[in-house]
């Protein structure tokens, strides 16, 4: 048996030391009691395994915890397991240890036959459940080895399974409570996926859709760090401006995805903290890899050169984002910064690039753009064409209304009229793999996958697979430093930024996490005087 | 005279059957066209509810699985069928029954509506009596430009206005929810604030032309104190044109007040349809919409009833 060292003891003990990344200055000793009012763009669609995006994620892991979970930077740590799991020599089984003495909210007990009952769910492809493939696609069986041991059977070696297992998604449900509520059904996991039972720091107490989602204290909780907070209120507060009013008034004491245009205006408030925490969400410029003139690495080069990123960043995004410097963010397991600063601004080299390609008088291509699903999308897409035009290129802008936008760019590759488009990508599972198998595998064109610019290159084709198989996190993060590398010169993007999440706090919110994963997290907070 | 009542109150009713049969075809047509127009417009239910890393296998195993991949006439029969059942099926995005979700938003964008539209009157009915009682004098003039003002302000920007004064710099009343009286205040009069300038607008212009009249004129002669003209000969006439400008205005602020919603986090029905709008729910949408389209049908019935109790001159047939 071969152990994970994907992480350092050290990166265990950090659990019992708590993770205040959003916390202010030095502050007196955490003051049990109150409510925290959280207020977010959007409310839940789910609380079970049916759980598509981080608004339901966000809620689901103060309820219901995971086997391991992913700190904010970057370490996997056994959460509801007891210690990192055991592989077996030809990689191809997972044994895992669980915790003894919990029990679920219900009373029900957490043991091995729980945890299987949850992964056999979402295994069973009937349930439907929509992260089952990405998640656990290349699980293909789960054994109870004793009350507190599973083992997880794997159709080939899959190392970032482990990291998978840090997923909301795949947070372990009391299943009596399930079977309780009328069971789940797809699409959304109705009816259990109103009231979700967990082993989390907070028990779920009600949902009002479209208005709130009230939880509260759980006195029984199992972990080191007990809750404080009496309860935690996610509240639907759609509109930008009217959310930061509410926080000014001190109605919300979080306001999440602040615009960027408020921040300065926000800083002066002496009762209010900005938080900017980085996201594993990048944000791109795809180039449609077989169609001319984007067949010629050096055109799609020569884009890259001619977009001061820096510039975008500073000024259309208010600081609060982060320049590409790989194909994926930091705080995801096998990321390495591949070229600092990102692609050099460099106009002059555009232009040289695109007349050795042969369109030394100039360029026409369209830009297709989402309109508000990105921080500053449409901005940050008209600087670009502002930006090109200087590279002689001729970019016309055209945007789509969201779900327009999805079906337009999942178009297989002999039928897609698109040259150019942005989007973002949120590698939320934390392992490269999901970030660039998903993305840059040939095997994962569109509409079969998400390769929706039709990239190949069988030398990345092959370190990805390898990649999949190496446990040795040293060896594995080589890998994909060398994938990564073909990939920036290859240059099927233009990279431009990670955002960053900006989250405006009322000064006496303390011990906040806001997690690289789009989540904001109130398990240790608390409210000062 | 009582056989007359007795006569007029059954050709009421007569008329209110005639009028709800009518009803029948407009909620169809509103339903088939609702029903082909969504389904219209690009972006799929399935893709948006998968997500974007979703594979096309997942994509067409809940397109299946929610009956898209059924011919349109055969979805739309279904739906007819359900309908008829009282069942309006199931929002494709978390799963709630339609019938459910309306019925938990509906009467909130109800309490919105009335409270709006009780600012619409209260404000509106007198300012307009009052610009027409002292016609071309500056509280005239000044009455016209403040509901011009009114009529021209965007809600979101009434309302941010609002929240600015008095919620984050007063703190006397709170930015959102709806739970209470106090919830309601800032919202209704973000809402109603436009009601009540066209009501002003359409009061004073109804009150001036009856002031015209010759009976007003045999009124005064008589020698009735001015107030006794205005209230009681002159206004029961004026408002039967601002009956009906409130009627349809109710209308409009019952089918959602979309920006007042959003700007309030008011969980109404307008927010709940454009949502279901953006999400392609489908189920969602054609509730909502239908439900709106026997709203409007009702409300039009209740002002052309009204008009018959207001002025006995008009008839029912």
């Amino acid at each position: 048996m071969r152990s994970f060292l994907l992480v350092s003891v050290a990166a265990v003990l950090a659990l019992a030391a708590g993770l205040p990344a959003a916390s202010g200055p030095a502050t007196p000793a955490p003051r049990p009691g109150g409510t925290l009012i959280i207020g977010r763009g959007v409310d839940s669609v789910t609380l079970s395994p049916y759980a598509s995006a981080s608004p339901d994620a966000e809620v689901i892991s103060h309820v219901a915890e995971t086997l391991y979970q992913l700190t904010p930077e970057g370490r996997i740590e056994p959460l509801l397991a007891e210690r990192l799991p055991h592989v077996s020599p030809d990689g191809r089984s997972m044994t895992i240890p669980l915790r003894r003495g919990i029990r679920f909210h219900d009373g029900t007990p957490f043991d091995a036959t729980a945890v299987k009952w949850n992964f056999d769910f979402i295994l069973n492809p009937e349930n439907r459940a929509p992260f089952r493939a990405i998640l656990l696609g290349e699980v293909t069986s789960v054994d109870v080895v004793d009350a507190y041991t599973v083992r997880l059977n794997l159709r080939r070696p899959f190392v970032p399974l482990l990291a998978h297992l840090t997923h909301d998604f795949l947070a372990i449900h009391s299943p009596t409570a399930v079977q309780r509520a009328g069971g789940m059904r797809p699409p959304t996991g109705e009816p259990y996926g109103r009231q979700p039972v967990g082993t989390g720091p907070f028990r779920f107490r009600e949902w009002v859709r479209g208005d709130r989602i009230v939880l509260e204290r759980n006195p029984d909780y199992w972990g080191p760090r007990k809750p404080f907070l009496d309860q935690v209120v996610f509240r639907a507060i759609p509109d930008d401006g009217a959310r930061v009013l509410a926080l000014e008034g001190g109605q919300i004491h979080v306001a999440v995805r602040v615009p960027p245009r408020e921040t300065t205006r926000l800083a002066l408030n002496r009762a209010l903290r900005i938080d900017r925490t980085s996201s594993v969400r990048t944000i791109y410029i795809a180039f449609n890899n077989q169609k001319p003139p984007f067949t010629d690495a050096r055109v799609r080069q020569a884009f890259n050169h001619a977009v001061n990123k820096r510039a975008i960043v500073q000024t259309v995004l208010g600081g609060a984002a982060r320049v590409s410097d790989a194909p994926i963010s930091p705080g995801i397991v096998g990321y390495s910064p591949i070229q600092p600063g990102g692609w050099p601004y460099d106009v002059e080299r555009a232009k040289r690039l695109l007349a050795e390609a042969g369109h030394g008088g100039g360029l026409n291509v369209t830009l297709l753009h989402p309109t508000g699903r990105y921080v500053q999308d449409a901005a940050v897409a008209a600087a670009v064409q502002a930006q090109l035009r200087a590279a002689g290129i001729n970019a016309r802008l055209q945007t789509m209304e969201w779900a327009a936008y999805l079906s337009f760019t999942n178009q297989p590759v002999d039928r897609t009229p698109v040259e150019m488009f942005m989007l973002g990508w949120g590698t939320v599972t934390g392992d490269a793999d999901y970030g660039l198998f998903s993305l840059f595998h040939s095997s994962q064109w569109a509409p079969a996958g998400f390769n929706r610019f039709f990239y190949r290159n069988p030398q990345v084709d092959q370190l990805l697979e390898e990649a999949r198989a190496i446990t040795d996190p040293a060896r594995r993060a080589a890998t994909y430093k060398q994938a990564m590398e073909l990939i920036w010169r290859d240059a099927p993007w233009l990279f431009l930024h990670s955002e960053s999440q900006v989250t405006g706090l009322r000064r006496e919110v303390q011990g906040l996490v806001v997690h690289p994963t789009e989540r904001v997290l109130a398990h240790t907070a608390w409210l000062a005087r | 005279m009582f056989l007359g009542t007795i006569g007029r109150v059954t050709a009421v009713w007569r008329y209110v059957l005639k009028r709800l049969l009518l009803a029948l075809p407009v909620l169809l047509g509103v339903s088939v066209v609702v029903f082909v127009a969504i389904r219209l417009i690009p972006g799929d239910p399935a893709q948006i509810m998968a997500g974007q890393a979703a594979t096309e296998e997942v994509v067409r195993q809940i397109r299946q699985s929610l009956g898209l991949d059924r011919p349109l006439p055969v979805q739309y029969l279904y739906f007819l069928r359900n309908v008829v059942r009282g069942d309006l099926g199931r929002s494709l995005f978390n799963g709630a029954p339609v019938v459910e979700e309306l019925g938990q938003r509906f009467p909130r964008t109800v309490r919105l509506a009335l409270a709006s539209m009780v600012v619409a009157s209260v404000i509106g009915i007198p300012a307009g009596i009052l610009a027409a009682t002292r016609h071309l004098s500056w509280v005239d003039t000044l009455v016209m430009l403040v509901a011009l003002v009114g009529v021209s302000m965007p809600v979101f920007w009434l309302g941010l206005n609002l929240i600015l004064v008095f919620s984050v710099r007063l703190q006397w009343l709170p930015a959102f929810g709806y739970e209470t009286w106090r919830h309601l205040l800032l919202p209704s009069v973000t809402l109603g604030a436009a009601s009540a300038a066209i009501v002003a607008r359409m009061t004073r212009s109804a009150m001036l032309e009856v002031l015209g009249q010759d009976y007003i004129r045999t009124a005064r002669a008589k020698g009735l104190a001015e107030r006794v003209v205005v209230n009681r000969h002159a206004l029961r006439n004026a408002l039967i044109p601002v009956v009906t400008v409130l009627g349809l205005q109710l209308g409009t602020l019952l089918s959602g007040a979309v920006l007042t919603e959003t700007v309030f986090a008011w969980p109404g029905i307008g927010r709940l349809l454009v949502d279901a709008v953006l999400a392609r729910d489908y189920p969602i949408i054609q509730g909502a919409t239908l439900l709106i389209a026997a709203t409007f049908v009702a409300l039009n019935l209740a002002v052309d009833v009204l008009y018959g109790l207001l002025d006995p001159r008009i008839r029912y047939e």
